[in-house]
């Protein structure tokens, strides 16, 4: 906990919390980030599954993966600098620790995804994709979409905000 | 618009509804921001296209990319009104609320351009200057659209 109030009394911390260009401008990236990362992953994921989406090969749907993990890592940076804001707080939120949970089992599916289906040989259109690779994408974007509701659920169900 | 007209627009039975019980604000804006990212996904998998980043996907997956993209939006319309219903004095007067719906505007526009480049793109397999622009202005339009929505409770009068 010490070093929690350690990083919210850091001049950075504090800078990020009164200025208008802090809090709301690294929430809003938070925002754009979690469009990319939540939305790729769905499409990549009814891809694999052969839903509709069925145009796309192999070496695209690593592309979308590579552009989903940069989405990733924005929010990784945005969401750490959030953090840093009110630490003490966001560590005893119940929400929050679900949140965490959803986000980080999800972005271990996706950079595994990213890795299982990278060497696909780069002249082939072909996408390998086995069962397992299938399945956990479809878990990956359920858990995405879930981490985005008790990530809006934040602003109720915990003192944060109030 | 005159005071009455809001005052009208933030006193239908709607507000009531969107406003009394604490579930359903909550609810209205998990669905929104869930539905933002159908959105987004399906429009950065088609402009990213029209910008050359890749030579797919095939004219059939575009066209359910983009009913997939406009089905999100009527989503996040109808939430969105509601949301203006409820909670009408948050967005009058709003900067943040005012540019969204500019760029939303905008971003509408350059969605009919965008059918063109589009057909054109996916017979032609050649890309263009004005595909290129189409692409970059979709891509930067929702992104503004999605930072401004945020903002709009950092602007609320």
């Amino acid at each position: 906990m010490s070093l929690l109030a350690y990083l919210e009394a850091t001049a950075l911390s504090q800078w990020l919390s009164i200025s208008m260009l802090g809090f709301p401008t690294l929430i809003a990236l938070h925002s754009v980030g979690m469009a990319v990362v939540v939305g790729l992953s769905l499409i990549v994921a009814l891809r694999l599954n052969g839903v509709v989406v069925t145009g796309i090969d192999g070496q695209l749907v690593a592309k979308l993966l590579t552009i989903a993990a940069w989405g990733f890592v924005l929010n990784f940076v945005t969401g750490l600098a959030l953090f840093i804001t009110r630490g003490a707080d966001y560590i005893t939120s119940g929400i929050f620790l679900i949140k965490m949970l959803l986000v980080i089992v999800s972005a271990i599916i996706l950079f595994w995804l990213r890795e299982r289906l990278e060497p696909v040989d780069s002249t082939s259109r072909a996408l390998v994709a086995d069962r397992l690779a299938r399945n956990l994408s479809l878990v990956a974007a359920t858990l995405w979409f879930a981490a985005v509701v008790a990530g809006r659920l934040i602003a109720y169900l915990s003192d944060l905000y109030r | 618009m005159s005071p009455d007209v809001w005052a009208w627009i933030a006193n239908t039975p709607v507000r009531t509804w969107v406003v009394d019980s604490p579930y359903v604000w909550p609810t209205l804006e998990s669905i929104h921001f869930a539905s933002l990212c159908v959105l987004m996904g399906s429009l950065l998998v088609v402009d990213l296209r029209l910008i050359g980043l890749y030579r797919q996907p095939c004219a059939p997956t575009v066209r359910f990319l983009i009913r997939l993209a406009v089905a999100a939006f009527a989503i996040n319309l109808a939430t969105g009104l509601l949301f203006f219903l409820g909670n009408t004095y948050k967005y009058v007067d709003n900067a943040a609320f005012e540019l969204k719906l500019v760029l939303i505007a905008i971003a509408g526009l350059n969605a009919l351009l965008y059918k063109r480049s589009l057909s054109h793109i996916v017979e032609s397999d050649e890309l263009s200057w004005s595909s290129v622009g189409v692409g970059w202005l979709s891509l930067l339009l929702w992104s503004g659209v999605i930072v401004c929505g945020r903002m709009i409770t950092f602007y609320a009068p």
